[in-house]
């Protein structure tokens, strides 16, 4: 897993690099706009972490030069930078998620592996999780290597889950995104897919936070509670 | 009864549009007053030239013909009469004699001759006349205490003289305003006077008004300057002064934006760079007081960036009357926020619930305000949440608002501290959670920024605490509202 690092703070880059290398990934860690547009000619990165107020210019050209090239490099953009107008106008350059400075560790770590994953999806391969496999190509899912027939709807829901395993996805999102129709759709009919999708796969994969949304939690013991 | 408030609020509210400074009214009044004022002034002239003035008292001519008149007729008595009568008309002619209350402005005239009057028209001057007569004008108070002028002419040549009598100046006023000259003629044009004098004044005024709507019209986040530019002397100084200040608000906004801007970026990249080089650090570390060591060197780290992110916050909300607003979903906010804040409410073992109704419109805000608001909410409740415990948040439309309540099962806060809460550092004494005491302090801030209202109490059923905000929709004529008192 090869991942460029943009940060022009010394001690902070060097402590990401550090940090990255320990859990296995290989870290490039540079600290101009210019050196990292130059190194992006290099096709085997497979994800860019990136400050947005580099000393030679913003973060958010090399997002620009992505889009540009259409290549479709995951970035996590790493910013100080907090006001929600910022998340969103990150996000909308094409940026795939965005965290706040200072954060935790833990935090970037599973923000790394959330991207990483959907990095081999995006390639034809399977996204796994607790024994839950899915191959977004070829709309497959198993859990435990055992196939499941999912509806079309069930199958985007349990793609967009697992793409942001770990965090909640707002009822919302998943009505825009997962059912035909978004949200014109029955307040309860989001109800009744995912307990339909929780039939199929099994329970203890899908957690409810009542009113806000459902997650799929990292850890199984999160789950069961 | 029941008609007495409406009927008093009426009666108050024309009293106060009639007692309210108006330069409209204060012009009017001015130009209404010159009017009065000059038209008084040109009738008092009048009446000083007519009567102080000798006028036919001081014609020694007149005097001339009566008595020559009454000379040379005195033994044929009927045609003296008949002559003298004719020429007191033509004295009286001026007057308007045929008016019978004119008479008593015209001079009067009689003729005496050897000692009897041959002629009198009017008043009889004879009770006024004291001593001598040496044919200069002399004034007199007659019983009815009114003023007089007469002046009397003896002949050369017989015992004939001739005296004629005029109301004095003042009486001659008093007369015309007992009469309705004076007063009448103004009493019935001020009217006709007024509504052009309105009409023009309004037009005039129009540009002024144009101001006031343009600055009414106005979102108040809008600083750009007046479209509306007037090139009257009165007004441009007035408009450019307004565009000049909006201009220097409009800069101090964008220093305030760029300060918060930078001290954020500032400050938390070395508290980011600490924290990460201490966790890479601990990644390495096994022995586990250096690692408890390193726990709490992580946990100054979070309440320091906390501490910094709420001050940033703060500022950002004592600015946001520079930020620009917009109208917000309230119910998505919040399902968007507690998703977020959900990852730290799992690790505390605290579940999170969230019941939204669908509300009657947006809201209008800053959003960065609101979510700080928000957030600070869920996250003090999650913080003293016992484990196991759930964070219960509703929306609810009421009273053309959003009533926003977040009840907890943790300590809850005493009713004499429910206040000082607010107050900026001030935390409950004997807590053990750590924390910065600005979190309902900035809760507060942007409750009040946007006029709503915030109320502690116990959760339902307790123990807990319970906040209950209150915050007004967008109205969808959106006129501006007086904040309601709390």
């Amino acid at each position: 897993m090869k991942v460029l690092l943009l940060e022009d703070d010394l001690d902070l880059g060097n402590g990401v690099r550090i940090a990255l290398s320990d859990q296995g990934f290989e870290v490039v860690w540079l600290r101009r706009l210019d050196d990292g547009l130059a190194a992006l000619a290099d096709p085997g990165y497979d994800m860019v972490l990136l400050d947005l107020g580099l000393p030679d210019g913003d973060g958010l050209e090399l997002l620009a030069a992505l889009r540009r090239e259409k290549r479709k490099l995951p970035v996590l953009i790493l910013s100080a930078r907090d006001a929600l107008t910022d998340r969103l106008r990150g996000l909308d350059d094409g940026a795939d998620d965005y965290l706040v400075k200072p954060f935790a560790l833990a935090e970037l770590l599973s923000r790394v592996r959330a991207l990483a994953r959907r990095s081999y999806g995006l390639e034809g391969g399977t996204v796994s999780l607790r024994g839950l496999s899915l191959d977004e190509s070829m709309r497959w899912a198993a859990v435990e290597g055992r196939p499941v027939e999912l509806s079309r709807c069930e199958f985007d829901l349990l793609a967009l889950l697992l793409k942001r395993a770990g965090r909640v996805v707002t009822r919302r999102a998943l009505e825009e995104s997962a059912l035909p129709g978004g949200l014109s759709n029955e307040s309860n009919a989001l109800d009744v897919h995912i307990s339909n999708l929780r039939r199929k796969i099994g329970p203890g994969f899908v957690r409810t936070v009542r009113g806000v949304g459902y997650v799929i939690d990292l850890q199984p013991e999160a789950a069961a509670r | 009864m029941r008609l007495a408030g409406p009927l008093l609020d009426a009666l108050r509210g024309a009293w106060r549009a009639v007692a309210g400074p108006s330069l409209m009214r204060r012009l009017l009044a001015a130009q209404m007053l010159t009017l009065g004022l000059l038209w008084t002034l040109a009738l008092a002239l009048l009446a000083y030239s007519t009567g102080r003035g000798e006028g036919v008292l001081g014609l020694n001519s007149v005097y001339e013909t009566a008595i020559s008149a009454a000379e040379s007729l005195a033994d044929r008595p009927r045609e003296q009469g008949e002559l003298l009568q004719r020429l007191d008309a033509a004295l009286r002619e001026g007057y308007g004699d045929d008016d019978a209350d004119a008479a008593a402005l015209a001079p009067s005239m009689m003729v005496q001759q050897g000692g009897q009057v041959v002629y009198l028209t009017g008043l009889d001057p004879r009770p006024l006349l004291q001593g001598p007569p040496d044919g200069r004008i002399v004034q007199h108070e007659d019983a009815a205490g009114r003023s007089w002028r007469l002046r009397t002419l003896h002949s050369a040549r017989s015992d004939t003289s001739v005296t004629l009598i005029m109301p004095d100046t003042w009486e001659l006023i008093i007369t015309l305003t007992e009469h309705g000259l004076y007063p009448t003629p103004l009493v019935i044009s001020l009217p006709f006077l007024i509504l052009p004098a309105w009409l023009s004044l309004r037009l005039a005024l129009r540009p002024f008004r144009r101001i006031g709507d343009e600055l009414a019209a106005r979102g108040p986040q809008d600083l750009s300057p007046l479209g509306y530019q007037p090139q009257h002397a009165e007004l441009k100084p007035l408009v450019e002064g307004l565009n000049s200040l909006m201009g220097r608000m409009r800069e101090s906004a964008e220093r305030e934006r760029c300060l918060i801007a930078d001290a954020a970026h500032e400050l938390r990249t070395p508290l980011a760079a600490l924290r990460v080089n201490v966790e890479a650090l601990r990644q390495q570390v096994q022995d586990p007081g250096q690692r408890a060591l390193m726990d709490s060197l992580l946990r100054s780290n979070e309440r320091a960036a906390r501490l910094v992110g709420q001050l940033l916050q703060l500022m950002r909300s004592d600015a946001a009357g520079a930020q620009p607003q917009e109208a917000m979903a309230l119910d998505e906010l919040l399902q968007d926020r507690l998703a977020a804040l959900e990852g730290l409410a799992a690790a505390r073992g605290v579940e999170l619930e969230l019941e939204t109704q669908p509300l009657l419109g947006p809201l209008r805000a800053e959003p960065g305000s609101l979510v700080s608001m928000v957030d600070n909410l869920i996250d003090n409740a999650i913080k003293y949440s016992p484990q196991g415990g759930t964070v219960r948040v509703s929306l609810q439309p009421r009273e053309d608002g959003a009533l926003l309540t977040v009840q907890d099962q943790g300590p809850g806060i005493p009713a004499a501290l429910r206040e000082r809460v607010f107050d900026r550092f001030f935390r409950a004494p004997d807590q053990s959670q750590s924390g910065s005491g600005l979190g309902l302090a900035i809760v507060r801030s942007v409750v009040e920024r946007l006029h709503g209202r915030i109320r502690l109490d116990e959760s339902q059923p307790g123990p807990g605490l319970r906040v209950r905000i209150w915050l007004p929709l967008e109205s969808p004529a959106a006129l501006p509202t007086l904040p309601p008192s709390c």
